[in-house]
């Protein structure tokens, strides 16, 4: 995918002016001096990919020796004397439709080819070549001198001092107050407690408080008693069915693969409860990297530290590709883009075909990040894609062990099968079909389309009849080896199973830079390494041992402390996620095109703090949600709001729709009907058969599940990608198919529909309505009371209890619940 | 920093983009005092509804201003529709002895085998069409025909995805979602983009072929049926009246505007309302506009309603002619569905398969052509026909009737507003394997279908994950041939 990105701005500025030039600009009639008027052009167009570090096309553009020879085309570039008959002016001024030179960026000026042509002619004189120039020369060195903030360590700041001094509850507040003050500004009033109290609920847990709680929390809702509450939610499980989702959503989750067959990847929901438990464990950040990314290359395995490998095989995956070679890079390019956008910020993805845009990342960094997975592969049969056990190494080795041991004997008995089945087949005591034996009778080598087809359907069947069918003797041989093989699975019973890409040779192939990213076209060979841009020197990439541990040294590489990016990234990611916007508020792009941040000492000072404290992301969350910031009230103030009506300086902590999931999980909360069943196989919410029409498998494509089991929190609804549950993809579930740092928030008429007409909503709105006549009485001034509570968190005004009494009176009350789960304040909590 | 205003980027909104978000453009009216409030919107909100959807002028003048796609799912063979092959004939039965790879995925490769259908020159223009489509034929002087279209691949599922989205990869947005981007809609009570199935199924991979992609939802295909209800939740829920489902909907506007009274500032919450609204105007406008019941009997039958063969997609050609008058920008029409012979996929016996959606098809698409031109909607509506590839002028299987697929050459045409009809563009070889003169690849048609629509495809780009995208990607010609 990030090929045809990669290539689409190239194209826009070559495409816009490229139409095929009939004539060379003229030289200019002046002397030109190489260092003065030639170098700058050449050091920032050509040397980048023709120059010390890079020699595309095995062509090298700054030395003289070397453009005279030329490249792999071995046509000299630049012919001293002859500009006109010279290689690179044509390329350049744009006379060979097919080729462009240089690539991307604007083209070259007619100045600009005038002062080229004039050199060539005047003797392409390179001035006095430096002797130590040579390929040697570190790649990075030169690069080092980018002076970009985010590619620098998080400075360690001052807490600064402010005048407000007791409204700063932690440093937090007082940066955040500094930029305030600076401005004359004063933080918006605390929210009211029950306001709070309902905001926090949905933050941590996605859910809203019990009427018990709220009553409970009411009693005493000082400071520190929020505290607790936070401590509290924190520490349940439902926290971490909440926070997983967002993970979720950066590694490009779903069940299945897309495409023609949109297969189930077997097990793929054990990576969704490793993230979950892992949430729950407030298992380390760094931690969680090394898992995910070298899960398989740690000293220690562990079950759990394999599954998390799964997030390498959780893209689309088409198993019929055009082309087997370029769908591998496109492969490959998933993982790299994703990695670097997930971990550290960079849309690395952009250099797949050229050197990034905007970004100092080069195709070299893209090829050399390839290289670290390149030993990765998706252990599969065919078509139909495997799962593999997990477990400790021991583990692992045990099962080994023993199913070499039971291959034998399963030989044993499936011969013995064999023989007895050409027997009874050729018997005629078969109850099968003539031409179904007959196929089963084919050397199967021989057999045509429909046979395979009736001894696929028929299989099962004639397996039946062979073991009603097998004599005594026959029988008691099977049953020796087969009692030996029941033995063996009792000593070493089975492991689990989950899905993950695996390095089944410690030696990757080779990988190549590939020009304009054709995977037909191999450049020069690249090393393994990270972009050069983030380095002064390239991690150490040990020896292979079980595995490459390519990958290993990359995870150890960002999780390193004084990591530029890693941490930066992380803690802007849980700020966003509880303010709505980050810090940064292109949350996967840190690069130059994404956005400054907003309060970088803010920034840096949490990512510091996070990485002193342990990578602890709960105690990120204890530290954002016990500040006074997070504690401001949303209220609009138009003096403020016209002049900032962002709020990037957080006078206000702004308004941002709940995502589909917690809607849902809220509903099914207020109405009574949630199921807490955490964990294991997805459950199928009920799509209507309408939904389901416009698929090419509609009767076989989804199973709904029950009432109950679907009542489960929505983390747990079967994702296939050609079949998103339409009430949240209408509610703005992120695309599948990439990563995802933030969800779009869109208030379309498709969702009012859903919402105020569909199945789930309306069936909720009727519990609901029960659970009031069961809870409430037959009062409708109690109901609507109990409504509120429930559904907000607070009674209703009289105003509304005024409204609502009065449409009870000619409208049932499971009418009234449908209007309180469309209510706005229902998914903009205060 | 927003360098890239206004296009709306999955990250860093931006006030004016999250203004541009809400209400998916129908919210537009009620915002207006809102949004004057803010300077940098006055020019804006000057030029009507502003939102995702708000009408955008094209890069330059064109004619056409809606677009039909006839999606005919599964791969139409050129070699037995839009170009004819003498030469087939000729050396029907013999080994193809050339140096492509035919077919896919390792199906049996026969032999040579000439079309069994008759083509005959049409028009003034002398077009060769096939037996197939008598009725289409008969508009042969309208159509443009590209007989040397390919693609990059034989797969259904990517050549569906290329043929819709330009990209064998799933996720980009679809041709109907960057029209919508391009520009806007023009209607407040109807989705912009309108996607019609078959009722035999959808296309592989379903909903990516009309998908928004990267870009806001607001511009994805909206999935209509052709009979029923044609949106989904668009019915009041079973048990609330008419009655009940307005008083509802009062209750709640009333209470959320109780809510937003205390909360000004918070446009989100004006455009959630507003969505209510919208969504009921649909509840009618969009029901009205599948309920036949109101056509006339020569109407009925000049679409072929009443037949069981040609109801169906009649049906969807007729709606096609409401939503246009409605002013429906794209709309896309998928004849077969399912898989292999519910579509035009005819591998085991192409003849026959090709009789049926044939059948099928020629009858309601002529009836459109027709009542375009009747109603005026002609001179502003680009129709576009074909499927994601073509078929081999081989059989599959020695002495079989199947072909397989075909990714090196096909045909589609063009007809309707700016296009040059009674012609053909390029040519296969002599066989009609492959494209070999002017030949045009997914992304020159698409080049083309923007420029007829307006606009310049390179120019029509939309910023995502740090670049400028196109649908062309880093291809595309526009077509000049096409063009009147």
């Amino acid at each position: 995918m990030i090929r045809a990105l990669g290539i689409g701005l190239s194209f826009v500025a070559v495409a816009a002016q490229a139409q095929v030039a009939k004539e060379l600009p003229p030289p200019v009639n002046t002397t030109v001096d190489f260092a003065r008027d030639i170098r700058p052009i050449l050091a920032s167009r050509c040397f980048p990919c023709h120059g010390p570090q890079l020699q595309l096309h095995k062509l090298r553009l700054d030395r003289k020796a070397e453009a005279s020879k030329g490249g792999e085309s071995g046509v000299a570039a630049i012919l001293p004397g002859k500009s006109a008959d010279s290689l690179m002016i044509k390329y350049v001024a744009g006379l060979d439709p097919d080729v462009v030179m240089p690539p991307s960026g604007p083209r070259l000026t007619a100045a600009e080819i005038g002062l080229l042509r004039a050199w060539i002619d005047q003797g392409a004189s390179y001035g006095e070549e430096p002797a130590a120039q040579t390929a040697a020369q570190p790649m990075a060195a030169p690069r080092r001198a980018v002076d970009y903030w985010a590619f620098k360590p998080p400075a360690r700041l001052v807490i600064p001092s402010v005048k407000n001094a007791a409204w700063a509850r932690n440093p937090i507040d007082a940066f955040v107050l500094a930029k305030l003050e600076a401005k004359g500004w004063k933080p918006s009033p605390p929210a009211a407690p029950q306001a709070l109290l309902r905001r926090i609920y949905l933050d941590l847990i996605g859910l809203p408080p019990t009427l018990a709680e709220r009553e409970e929390f009411l009693k005493d809702p000082s400071p520190t008693s929020i505290d607790r509450l936070v401590d509290n939610l924190l520490a349940r499980p439902s926290y971490g069915e909440r926070w997983a989702r967002r993970w979720l959503d950066l590694v490009r989750y779903a069940e299945t693969n897309g495409y023609e067959r949109d297969a189930t990847k077997p097990n793929a929901w054990r990576y969704r409860d490793y993230v979950i438990r892992s949430f729950n464990d407030d298992k380390p950040f760094d931690r969680l990297v090394l898992e995910q990314l070298a899960g398989d290359e740690l000293a220690e395995i562990t079950a759990d530290s394999l599954t998390a490998l799964g997030y390498y095989r959780l893209g689309p995956w088409d198993d019929e590709p055009a082309d087997p070679q370029v769908d591998r890079f496109d492969q490959l390019d998933d993982i790299v883009s994703t990695t670097s956008q997930v971990f550290l910020g960079l849309t690395l993805g952009c250099a797949r075909c050229h050197n990034h845009k905007f970004d100092p990342l080069l195709a070299s960094d893209y090829y050399s990040m390839v290289a670290i997975f390149n030993g990765l592969e998706r252990p599969r049969n065919g078509r139909t894609e495997l799962d593999l056990p997990v477990g400790t190494r021991v583990e692992l080795e045990a099962l080994a062990a023993r199913d070499r041991q039971i291959e034998p004997l399963e030989k044993q008995i499936k011969e013995l099968r064999d023989a007895f089945r050409t027997e009874f087949l050729n018997s005629g005591r078969s109850k099968l079909a003539a031409d179904v034996v007959r196929a089963f009778l084919t050397d199967p080598k021989k057999r045509d389309d429909n046979q395979r087809k009736l001894i696929a359907d028929h299989a099962k069947e004639l397996e039946q009849e062979i073991d009603e069918a097998l004599p005594a003797d026959i029988r008691k041989e099977i049953a020796a080896p087969e009692q030996r093989i029941a033995g063996l699975k009792e000593a070493t019973p089975d492991l689990p199973r989950a899905y993950f890409l695996h390095e089944p040779s410690p030696h990757p192939p080779q990988t190549h830079l590939l020009i304009r990213g054709k995977a037909a076209q191999p450049g020069p060979e690249v090393q393994p390494g990270v972009p050069a841009v983030l380095v002064s020197y390239q991690p150490q990439f040990p020896p292979p041992s079980y595995t490459s541990q390519r990958r290993l040294t990359l995870a150890r590489w960002i999780t390193s402390p004084d990591h530029p990016l890693t941490a930066r990234v992380l803690v802007n990611r849980i700020w966003q996620y509880h303010f709505g916007e980050g810090l940064v508020r292109t949350p996967s792009d840190f690069g130059m095109m994404g956005e400054e941040p907003t309060h970088p000492e803010l920034l840096d000072w949490l990512a510091s703090w996070f990485v002193d404290e342990g990578w602890s992301i709960k105690k990120l969350h204890r530290l954002i949600m016990t500040s006074n910031t997070y504690r401001m009230s949303k209220a609009w103030n138009s003096v403020y709001g016209a002049e900032d009506p962002e709020d990037r300086l957080l006078w206000r902590v702004p308004y941002t729709r709940l995502e589909v999931e917690a809607i849902r999980d809220s509903m099914l909360a207020v109405s009574g009907q949630l199921n807490p069943q955490m964990y294991g196989p997805s459950m199928y919410p009920f799509i209507p058969e309408a939904a389901l029409a416009g698929n090419s498998d509609p009767d076989k494509i989804w199973k709904n599940s029950e009432e109950r089991e679907a009542s489960r929190r929505t983390i747990y609804a079967f994702l296939k990608r050609s079949m998103i549950v339409p009430m949240l993809e209408v509610l703005d579930l992120c695309d599948t198919t990439k990563t995802s740092g933030k969800r779009a928030v869109t208030s379309v008429a498709p969702q009012a529909l859903t919402l105020f007409n569909g199945d789930f909503v309306n069936r909720q709105a009727r519990h609901l309505a029960s659970r009031l006549e069961r809870e409430a009485g037959p009062d409708p001034e109690k109901q609507i009371e109990r409504a509120y509570l429930l559904a907000l968190s607070r009674p209703p005004t009289p105003a509304e209890r005024k409204s609502m009494l009065e449409f009870l009176r000619t409208e049932p009350l499971h009418e009234l619940c449908r209007v309180i789960f469309n209510l706005n304040e229902l998914v903009y909590t205060d | 920093m927003n360098r890239y205003i206004p296009n709306p980027t999955p990250c860093g909104r931006t006030r004016r983009e999250f203004l541009w978000q809400v209400g998916g453009g129908f919210a537009g009216l009620a915002l207006i005092d809102l949004l004057t409030r803010d300077g940098a919107f006055a020019a804006e909100t000057t030029k009507g509804a502003p939102g995702l959807l708000a009408a955008k002028p094209p890069h330059f003048q064109a004619k056409a201003k809606h677009a039909v796609f006839l999606f005919m799912n599964g791969a139409p063979s050129h070699i037995d529709t839009f170009d004819y092959k003498p030469e087939l004939s000729k050396f029907d039965g013999q080994p193809y002895q050339g140096n492509l790879t035919v077919g896919s995925n390792g199906r049996p490769v026969g032999h040579l085998m000439q079309t069994p259908f008759e083509f005959k020159k049409h028009g003034q223009s002398g077009l060769e069409i096939s037996s197939l489509f008598p009725r289409t034929a008969k508009f042969a002087d309208d159509l443009c025909v590209i007989r040397s279209m390919h693609t990059d691949t034989a797969a259904h599922a990517s050549g569906c995805l290329q043929m819709n989205t330009g990209s064998v990869i799933i996720g980009k947005p679809s041709i109907g979602a960057w029209l919508s981007y391009g520009l806007g809609t023009m209607n407040e009570s109807l989705p912009s983009f309108v996607v019609m199935t078959d009722p035999r199924g959808g296309p592989i991979s379903g909903p990516s072929n009309w998908t928004a992609g990267y870009m806001p939802a607001a511009y994805q295909g909206t999935l209509f049926r052709s009979t029923g209800a044609p949106l989904l939740d668009l019915a009041t829920p079973a048990g609330a009246s008419e009655r009940t489902q307005r008083h509802s909907l009062d209750l709640l506007e009333r209470l959320n505007r109780e809510h937003l009274e205390t909360r000004p500032g918070d446009s989100e919450l004006v455009a959630r309302i507003h969505s209510y609204e919208l969504a009921y105007r649909m509840q009618t406008t969009a029901a009205e506009v599948v309920d036949l019941g109101k056509e006339d009997v020569k109407t009925r039958e000049m679409y072929g309603l009443d037949d069981k063969r040609t109801s169906d997609f009649g049906s969807k050609c007729l709606i096609t002619r409401r939503l246009l008058e409605k002013g429906v920008r794209f709309v896309q029409l998928y004849s077969g569905g399912g898989h292999i012979e519910d579509t035009w996929d005819g591998h085991t016996d192409c003849i026959t398969n090709h009789k049926t959606h044939a059948g099928e098809t020629d009858q309601p698409i002529a009836a459109l052509m027709a009542d375009l031109k009747r109603t005026g909607l002609w001179d502003e509506t680009l129709l576009i026909w074909g499927g994601e590839f073509g078929r081999t002028p081989t059989s599959e299987g020695v002495g079989k009737p199947g072909r397989d697929h075909n990714w090196y050459g096909f045909s589609m045409w063009l007809a309707g507003a700016g296009v040059k009809g009674g012609q053909a563009i390029g040519s296969t070889d002599e066989l009609g394997f492959k494209a070999v003169e002017e030949p045009c690849h997914v992304s020159d048609l698409h080049a083309t279908i923007l420029h007829l629509m307006g606009l310049d495809h390179t120019r029509l780009t939309y910023f995502y994950q740090g670049l400028n995208q196109r649908l062309t990607g880093v291809r595309g010609n526009v077509v000049k041939k096409v063009l009147a």
